[in-house]
């Protein structure tokens, strides 16, 4: 039997989910031999494979409409797709910014920012992706499973990796929730 | 009692006043008094003969029952000389069309059976004696010099009477259950809270005839042995509140309020207390906590308010039309009253008919008849020869019903069975024009703001499903919304503390199992095919019914039109507004609505 | 007794039990939110639902009466599917952010009960409106966002402390939690008690000092006695790391889990500099030196002027201390005015009363908690023993009737029933037309004799009114468990003749009989009563050599450092410094009221055992210790049985050891 496929990506988050799955130290040499892993942010190959894998990670939230995209990439791609930290589960602290609005957080970030001198302006350039209202993943695609967590801690993803590249759903509870 | 040839019935409803009813009173007492003719003619206040805005201020002239309208103080001395000195009627000053057509209260209609309505707009509700003089009091009389408290329960068991308020309880087993509880003072309360929307049976009758339920609620009392009773009446009824309040002086000194009733050791007394403008304390518990003085929201039963009511204290409470059918019960008896009705549905209810029909007010039917004799018979039927799409029953928690449910007759378990329940008598009738999402989304707005805040599911979950209402009618819906929608209305209905969010899912569940394709269009199409939601409709002129006359172009308030003159207009979709004035304006139907 | 089934266990209850509190009782556990034990049910948040077998929908069991029969069913998947729901809207209803609110990981019952349901996300978004964040006030802030309604601090503020400050505003989903009429609380009529704050299930109300230091199993929880006052409350004090975070109140004490801002906040308000070493006077100059030089020069300086010291002990010590105070000071150095700092001033008047008359005339404080009328004399409960306030308080709205007389404007004024301002000093008139007015009325309780005392003449005194008087005195013999609360304004200004005078109305009004003594007096500070029992009560007159003051660490009032600064040789043992160490010949650094462990004899007389929670500072000494080092350096051997010393006077009020 071939080894699940496991690929993961990244949106609107700060990287550390995926510090924290580094964390699982050796252990990560164990996951690697029960599943192939495939494309991630801190890997070689950048895009999950178009014949599709079966597990699906995604770190951080919604932000703009290049995160969407990435979104549907993966959704389209895999078989369970995975909300890996607080931020990809329900908008974390990049969300905050929905409680002043998208334009008063980048007038704040661009403009008046202390660090900024006078000539600070909010980029208005066509590459930039259409900014949006910060959202969880699941208000955008459907999720398999959530594993919240800023970041998640080791243990929980070491647990959760394992039982999916034996092909099981996880059961996140009791101590594995309470962990923090 | 003095008697008169002609009572002149001036409507003191509260728009008439505005345009200066207390002053045509005036001048019609000082004119007649001027003609000698005060102690012939009568002149009565009374609440709304006809639409105020078309009529008013207006009056009727008993016993020709002429309607005169639009009449201002200085058309007093006239009239009172041609009509009454010279018995002459005055053509000009009569009401252009038939007063039924927009009357609230005109002559019965066929089917009609008027029992607690039947002293609406022919007495003066200030004058006691003329309530007595329709037999008022009689059944008080008789009950406390004739009767124990067990044999007016007896009577009123017999009758099948069933509380009028929505729950349809057995009102004398309610009694009864008062009674036994062993402590005192017992209290008796009367729903006059009145708060679905559309509904106005109750203040018709506390308007017009608030003896009918001061007299109930006396007998009631002695029936459960009350000492102390309060009509909860809202404060946006202030005609009802001091009319109340007149009656309630008035009985007191006829001795029907106050010690010793009737010469015998019963004792009662009765206070009116406002509310304030929440609906919630139409709920018994909340209505009972708001005349404490606290704030208004329903407790967990048990301890249920027969036991632990007002202060405590074991409490009856029942809705102003229990109350107001109770005399009329006792005069003629128990089997008069159960030879009416259905089954398990005995006697007469009001009904606020509203809605796309051509008849819409007040009327009073045996419980019996089929939902189309009321829509057709007595409703006259779909206005502007539109078709019935569905009718609304039991108010903000009822349930619709449509086509297949018309032979049904009104009655309490026929309702309930068919997913909608009678409430407090509202019955809305909707054409094929009407967006049920649409009228799901206005009720649910309605229940959302009217939560007491009290228990999470009603709280939060009625704001979380009409979110979702909205967000369907703006066309931004996805399939998981519904299914959502479907698991929130469970969750509320099963875990609310209280009827308001048991019951607030209702109008959305009973839209989804009637006229899911409606949904699903505006969720999938984006298209609403009632052409209601503004967001899913688009005014589009055709040609070649447009002449290019502009009459559209300059009505549009927001100028999206645009066009030569001869030339076939064009609306700008994004500028629309979805107002629908160039619908109305236009003079050739060239403004089609497409979604 | 009642039977009923629950998830098929046989269980049997006391009537008027909750199927939530029958089930507790079972350890069949229910989850629940808006429900406190210690609060009335609330049946809002509906977590705690249960099916009923013939019922049509779950019913909340905390508000369900367990009745015969019953069958019940806590864990179908129905519910567990509504408390999903549930939960999920409340944590859609606001702005529930866990990552960095402090009581996120084992502090928020919001959490731990979605944790409890194995919930990783829940499927809403949160609101994303900005909810009000009140800081005004000096102890908590209020941040809405945070707040699931579950109106336990608006039950809190009206069971606990009686205050009624919380309440809501608007209704549904607009419902919020305001303070009066929507006031900031810095600036409403809330009294600081806290016990908003100590009930609240989530981060919405966070008490400012504690906030982000730790979670509550990161805590070390000492159950202990507060010193604030003589109500001596239970408290839990939480440390870590050698530190108060913060105090709550211990609900298996009598008080309930009730505490007052004295209590509970400034406590660990401290500003004054603490005494990490021994001091003394070298050439005019405050200088540190070792504790073996201390008690050294302590010996020289003293032991020769042995009769000439007078003593002052603070009424915050232990008993243990005090009673090691009065055995070195007074029995062992023979000293004339060995005194607290007190002076008597709150119970020498009552405790010189039943020296004569021999027996106990004071009740317990549940006297006071099921009173259905209180006469509240030369007391301000809203100054000082607030708590005894919150019991009066929080049962006004059941009924219970207030009567205060006080010259002076009176705290509770606003919420008295009857107001009867008299002259100043006029404290046994008053009594006296209060008997001669229940005597007249006919409503004596026990079969006087007429009064001695004319109404008239009594009212001419006081200056209060017949009808006044007369309307109290007919509220007062009515009740049916009236209490007569007094403090200082009585006890430091009246005439002994007033407690007799007290005593007759006890009795013709049913406040005092053979099966209640419905008198309390809310005496001085925390050991105030062990004062009195040790004879610890005497006015002070400063005519000696030196004085001894055991300050520990009270605060120190100008008129004492007035009387004392003369004095030729001054000793202070105390915590922090003050205007009287400065005067100090010889300063001695001691344990502040958390670093030492003792005994407290409260108000109503009960004994309690305060545990230490916190270690001194190098160089701090036990006040115990340092009392018996100071004897053994004079010569003097302590009597270390302080129990027997306590029981040797007559106490006011019955003595629970």
């Amino acid at each position: 039997m071939t080894k699940p496929k496991i690929s993961s990506d990244w949106m609107a988050g700060c990287s550390g989910c995926h510090m924290s799955l580094l964390d699982i130290d050796e252990r990560l040499l164990e996951i690697a031999e029960l599943a192939d892993i495939r494309a991630t942010p801190i890997t070689d190959l950048k895009e999950p494979d178009e014949s599709g894998v079966d597990v699906g990670i995604l770190e951080g939230g919604i932000n703009n409409s290049s995160n969407e995209e990435v979104a549907h990439r993966m959704r389209s791609r895999c078989k369970i797709l995975v909300a890996f930290g607080d931020c990809a589960v329900f908008g974390g602290v990049p969300a905050l910014r929905n409680m002043c609005g998208t334009q008063e957080a980048l007038q704040r970030a661009y403009v008046d920012i202390e660090s900024n001198d006078a000539s600070g302006k909010i980029p208005n350039d066509p590459e930039l992706a259409v900014m949006s209202n910060m959202r969880a993943i699941h208000e955008v695609v459907d999720v398999d499973l959530h594993v919240p967590g800023c970041p998640p801690d080791p243990d929980v993803i070491y647990y959760v990796l394992k039982e999916l590249a034996q092909g099981r759903m996880p059961e996140i509870k009791d101590e594995n929730l309470h962990w923090h | 009692m003095k008697f008169f040839r002609s009572h002149v019935l001036v409507s003191v409803d509260p728009e008439c006043i505005e345009q200066g009813a207390y002053q045509i009173v005036d001048a019609l007492n000082d004119e007649l008094v001027a003609q000698g003719l005060i102690d012939e003619i009568q002149v009565l206040e009374t609440s709304r003969l006809g639409d105020p805005v078309r009529f008013g201020p207006d009056l009727v002239v008993y016993p020709e029952n002429v309607h005169y309208a639009n009449l201002t103080v200085d058309d007093v001395p006239f009239l009172v000389e041609e009509h009454f000195l010279k018995g002459r009627v005055v053509e000009k000053f009569r009401a252009k069309e038939t007063v039924i057509t927009d009357d609230e209260l005109g002559a019965p209609k066929a089917k009609e059976v008027r029992i607690v309505l039947r002293n609406c707009g022919k007495i003066d509700p200030h004058n006691i004696e003329e309530y007595i003089a329709e037999d008022g009091y009689q059944a008080l009389a008789n009950a406390l010099t004739t009767s124990t408290p067990e044999q007016v329960i007896d009577e009123v068991m017999h009758s099948g009477l069933r509380g009028r308020g929505g729950a349809g309880f057995p009102a004398a087993r309610k009694w009864q259950l008062c009674r036994q509880v062993p402590d005192n003072p017992i209290y008796l309360t009367c729903n006059a809270d009145e708060g679905d929307p559309g509904a106005f049976m109750n203040r018709r009758v506390l308007e017009s005839d608030p003896h009918s339920v001061v007299e109930g609620m006396i007998i009631a009392a002695y029936a459960i042995g009350a000492s102390m009773g309060y009509v909860y009446c809202r404060a946006e009824y202030p005609i009802a509140v001091a009319n109340l309040n007149v009656a309630i002086e008035q009985a007191r000194e006829f001795g029907f309020l106050g010690n010793n009733i009737f010469g015998t050791d019963f004792s009662f007394d009765l206070e009116v207390r406002m509310g304030a403008g929440a609906f919630v304390c139409g709920e018994e518990t909340a209505l009972i906590a708001s005349i404490e003085g606290r704030r208004g929201e329903p407790r967990p039963r048990p301890p249920f308010p027969a036991v632990k009511g007002v202060w405590g204290k074991p409490t009856n409470n029942n809705n102003v039309e229990t109350y107001a059918v109770v005399p009329q019960i006792l005069l003629h008896g128990a089997d008069w009253y159960s030879a009416m009705g259905t089954e398990k549905s005995k006697g007469t209810k009001t009904f606020a008919i509203a809605g796309d029909v051509v008849n819409t007010g007040l009327i009073e039917v045996p419980f019996g008849l089929s939902l189309r004799e009321v829509i057709f018979d007595v409703g006259g039927g779909i206005k502007d020869g539109k078709k019935f799409k569905a009718i609304q029953t039991g108010g903000p928690m009822g349930g619709c019903l449509v086509e297949e449910h018309l032979d049904l007759p009104l009655d309490y378990e026929a309702l309930t069975a068919a997913g909608s329940m009678m409430g407090s008598g509202g019955l809305i009738i909707m054409d094929d024009e009407t967006c049920m999402v649409d009228i799901a989304r206005f009720f649910m707005e309605f229940t959302q703001e009217e939560s007491c805040g009290k228990c999470t599911p009603c709280r939060v979950g009625t704001r979380r499903i009409l979110d979702i209402l909205e967000k369907i009618c703006e066309g931004k819906g996805t399939l998981a919304d519904i299914d959502r929608l479907e698991l929130l209305c469970e969750e509320v209905m099963k875990n609310s503390l209280c009827g308001l969010g048991q019951g607030a899912p209702n109008p959305v569940v009973s839209t989804l199992k009637h006229f899911r394709e409606e949904y699903i269009a505006h969720v999938i199409e984006k298209r609403c095919p009632a052409k209601v939601c503004r967001a899913l409709i688009n005014y589009e002129i055709k040609s070649p019914a447009c002449t290019g006359c502009m009459v559209c172009a300059r009505n549009c308030p927001v100028a999206a039109i645009t066009g030569e003159r001869r030339q076939t207009h064009v609306i700008d979709a994004k500028t629309c507004i979805r107002c629908g004035i160039c619908v109305q304006v236009c003079n050739f139907n060239a403004v089609a609505v497409l979604s | 007794m009642i039977n009923l089934t629950i998830n098929g266990k046989q269980i049997e209850v006391e009537d008027g039990t909750t199927v939530l509190n029958a089930a507790r009782q079972n350890d069949i556990k229910i989850p629940t939110l808006c429900d406190h034990p210690n609060l009335t049910p609330y049946g809002g948040c509906r977590l705690c639902v249960v099916e009923v077998k013939g019922m049509r929908v779950p019913i909340a069991s905390c508000t369900l009466p367990a009745s015969n029969g019953m069958v019940i069913e806590t864990e179908t998947d129905s519910l567990k599917k509504s408390r999903n729901v549930i939960l999920s809207l409340l944590f859609s209803e606001r702005n529930h952010f866990c990552p960095f609110c402090q009581v996120s990981g084992g502090d928020c019952e919001l959490q731990n009960a979605s944790y409890d349901e194995h919930m990783t996300h829940w499927p809403m978004q949160p609101q994303w409106t900005n909810f009000p964040v009140d800081t005004s006030h000096p102890f908590f802030i209020l941040d809405n966002n945070r707040c699931i309604l579950c109106r336990r601090c608006i039950r809190a503020c009206a069971e606990m402390s009686g205050n009624f400050t919380l309440g809501v505003e608007e209704r549904g989903s607009a419902t919020i939690v305001v303070a009066d009429t929507n006031v900031p609380l810095g600036q409403s009529t809330c009294v600081s008690c806290g016990s908003c704050v100590q009930v609240c299930p989530t981060g919405a109300l966070i008490d400012r000092t504690s906030a982000y230091l730790g979670h509550d199993k990161q805590m070390t929880v000492t159950r202990s006695v507060c010193r604030g006052c003589s109500l001596g409350c239970g408290i839990q004090i939480h440390t870590r790391d050698n530190r108060i975070v913060k105090i709550t109140g211990d609900y298996e004490a009598e008080n309930v889990g009730t505490l007052c801002k004295t209590g509970r906040f400034l406590s660990l308000d401290e500003k004054r500099t603490r005494l990490t070493s021994p001091m003394k006077r070298v050439a005019g100059q405050l200088t540190a030196t070792s504790w073996d030089d201390a008690l050294t020069t302590l010996a020289q300086n003293l032991s020769p002027l042995k009769g000439n010291i007078a003593a002052l002990a603070s009424t915050r010590l232990s008993v243990e201390s005090l009673s090691a105070f009065k055995s070195l000071f007074a029995d062992g150095l023979g000293s004339d005015m060995v005194t607290s700092i007190e002076e008597g001033r709150p119970t020498a008047l009552q405790a010189k009363y039943v020296d004569q008359n021999g027996s106990a005339i004071e009740g317990k404080l549940d006297t006071l908690r099921t009173a259905d009328c209180v006469l509240l004399i030369g007391a301000d409960l809203t100054t000082t023993h607030e708590v005894a306030g919150f019991y009066i308080k929080r049962n006004m709205p059941k009924g219970t009737r207030l009567i205060i007389v006080d010259p002076h404007a009176n705290g509770m004024d606003d919420l008295a029933n009857i107001n009867l301002k008299p002259k100043v000093g006029t404290d046994e008139a008053v009594f006296n037309a209060l008997e001669a007015a229940v005597i007249k009325e006919g409503l004596a309780r026990t079969a006087e004799k007429t009064s001695n005392v004319s109404l008239p003449d009594a009212l001419k005194v006081c200056g209060l009114s017949e009808e006044d008087v007369t309307d109290a005195a007919r509220m007062l013999a009515e009740a049916v468990a009236p209490v007569i609360v007094y403090g200082k304004g009585i006890t430091t200004s009246s005439e002994a003749s007033v407690m007799d005078a007290m005593l007759r109305v006890a009795k013709l009004i049913g406040a005092s009989d053979s099966e209640r003594r419905g008198i309390l007096s809310v005496k001085g500070e925390a050991n105030s009563l062990a004062a009195a029992q040790l004879g610890l009560d005497e006015q002070l007159e400063v005519r000696h050599e030196a004085v001894y003051v055991a300050v520990g660490d009270d605060y120190v009032t100008k008129r004492l450092v007035e009387k004392l600064e003369k004095v030729p040789y001054l000793v202070v043992q105390a915590s922090y410094e003050s205007a009287l160490t400065e005067h100090a010949h010889l300063v001695l650094p001691v344990n502040i009221w958390a670093e030492e462990a003792g005994h407290a004899l409260n108000t109503e007389g009960r004994l309690q055992f305060a545990e230490a929670a916190l270690t001194a500072p190098e160089g701090v000494r036990s006040n115990l210790d340092v009392l018996n080092e100071v004897a053994k350096q004079l010569g003097v051997t302590v009597n270390e049985d302080w129990r027997t010393a306590l029981t040797k006077r007559t106490s006011v009020v019955e003595l629970e050891m």
